[in-house]
């Protein structure tokens, strides 16, 4: 009877302890996955703030300021595509798709980041 | 035997208890309340992620007093002290700042604890080759030549008590560019304390300094860059707290002329550009003004002497990268960090 009992508790235990750490990971994916928010700034303003996960199609925006830039933007992913600044920097980042990722043009003024912290490392050094 | 099975159940109970937990630590992870900024200053992008206290108007004050600092201490531009100083070389002594004399201070020691590997009469091989300017270029061998004359560290003289310094000969240059964004660092710790914040990080152009732990009570991760690889790709964690971290590497500012590439870190001893064999040279120290100033001392003195200096000084450690991709650490860094470089054709040197 007992053994039957202790059975049975455990394993409701485990199934609810199981659902609950689902139901949290799934949270947890949801919820990043809803606020992968880039943006791009100049100096300290905000040129435009785009939702990753809401673009339908490739976007391109163009950045006129010292120097031309060209930013693009797809599903989930942003970078500098082109760059008419002296050291490129910028460009050679490549794609940024997690958060805390940045890309940094500093001729120009001119960053992406993708808000929230970063999940593997805090910062790189360089 | 109905004792077995309780035993069991009860290790279970545990083990869904443990599971519950986790999953709920993962959640909450990243539910904590950072601050984060990015500005541009000192030519650079400036990350600053604070926690807790008056995060808003720490953060801005930083950024006013890392542009004050720029201003007093560049010779990119017009006004400030350090060109005060610099146009009186040769002439007459100065009355400068209690913070300049510091900065200048620092920079004398470690340009003489370095051997002139670090030298901060450098100024006028830095403006002949303007390789961080709009007009870069190759000097010729005799221009080179006249103006290494004029770098020696031990013709500034700083007198402390009177609050003067001067340059011994018209023409000399005291550049801070090798040390100024480290004490930036060190000033924004300072600023974040004031306002009661234990837990912070700013990342100055890839100087990082971490103030405390994280609010979970884990150590900050910093990455060091693959210096052959694109910006974000890094070679190896370190785990810090507490610490400044400063990277001199060859990869982040050059100019290219005749299909040859020229990086800013200048030998003051060759007027050329450094070629000691490092690629990339890291160092953490409680202070960021020191790491800033031996990182590029190291990357100019190469692996051994490097080594040999920074294992010479006490709460100082490095990472070095060679040109043949080869990592080594001094023994205490090791301890906290986590090698992943392999994948990028590195090898980590554990063993000497």
């Amino acid at each position: 009877m007992l053994k039957k009992g202790d059975l049975v508790l455990t394993a409701v235990l485990l199934a609810v302890a199981l659902g609950a750490s689902a139901a949290i990971g799934v949270y947890r994916n949801i919820s990043s996955g809803l606020g992968k928010t880039a943006v791009i700034k100049h100096g300290s303003q905000v040129i435009k703030r785009v939702d990753l996960n809401k673009v339908e199609s490739p976007q391109r925006l163009e950045i006129s300021k010292e120097y031309k830039q060209v930013v693009l933007i797809e599903e989930g992913r942003i970078r500098f595509e082109e760059s008419e600044c002296p050291d490129k920097i910028c460009v050679k980042t490549g794609w940024l798709s997690q958060m805390g990722q940045t890309a940094v043009c500093a001729p120009n003024r001119t960053m992406i980041v993708i808000e929230g912290e970063p999940e593997e490392i805090d910062g790189v050094t360089y | 035997m109905t004792k077995k099975v309780t035993l069991r159940s009860g290790l279970l109970l545990l083990v869904c208890i443990i599971a519950v937990a986790g999953a709920g630590c993962r959640a909450g992870g990243s539910n904590t309340n950072a601050y984060e900024t990015h500005d541009f200053a000192m030519g650079t992008s400036i990350t600053q992620r604070i926690y807790g206290g008056n995060a808003q108007q720490a953060a801005r004050e930083v950024i006013d007093e890392i542009k004050r600092i720029e201003d007093e201490m560049t010779i990119n531009k017009p006004g400030g002290e350090i060109n005060k100083l610099n146009n009186s070389a040769g002439k007459a002594e100065i009355e400068l700042s209690e913070e300049t004399i510091y900065v200048l201070e620092k920079a004398k020691h470690f340009s003489s604890l370095s051997g002139g590997a670090f030298d901060v009469t450098i100024g006028p091989l830095v403006k002949a080759w303007d390789i961080l300017g709009d007009n870069p270029r190759v000097p010729g061998d005799e221009e080179l030549e006249s103006l290494l004359r004029l770098v020696d560290y031990r013709d500034i003289d700083i007198n402390r008590e009177a609050g003067t310094a001067s340059l011994k000969r018209p023409g000399q240059i005291a550049d801070l560019g090798g040390i100024a964004k480290g004490y930036a660092g060190d000033r924004t710790v300072e600023i974040y304390k004031k306002h009661g914040i234990k837990s912070a990080f700013v990342n100055l152009g890839g100087n990082v300094v971490a103030l405390g732990r994280k609010p979970d009570g884990s150590l900050w991760k910093i990455g060091i860059q693959d210096p052959r690889s694109s910006t974000g790709d890094y070679v190896c964690v370190i785990e810090i707290e507490d610490k400044a971290v400063v990277t001199s590497g060859d990869y982040q500012r050059f100019f290219e002329k005749d299909g040859k590439r020229y990086h800013h870190i200048i030998d003051p001893k060759t007027g050329y550009p450094a070629n000691s064999g490092l690629i990339s040279t890291t160092i953490v120290s409680d202070l960021s003004i020191d790491a800033d100033a031996l990182s590029t001392a190291t990357f100019v003195m190469g692996l051994e002497k490097g080594l040999e200096l920074i294992e010479s000084l006490e709460g100082v450690d490095a990472v070095f990268i060679t040109d043949d991709k080869k990592v080594y650490a001094t023994e205490n860094i090791k301890k906290v960090l986590t090698f992943s470089g392999e994948n990028r054709g590195y090898e980590y040197v554990e063993e000497r």
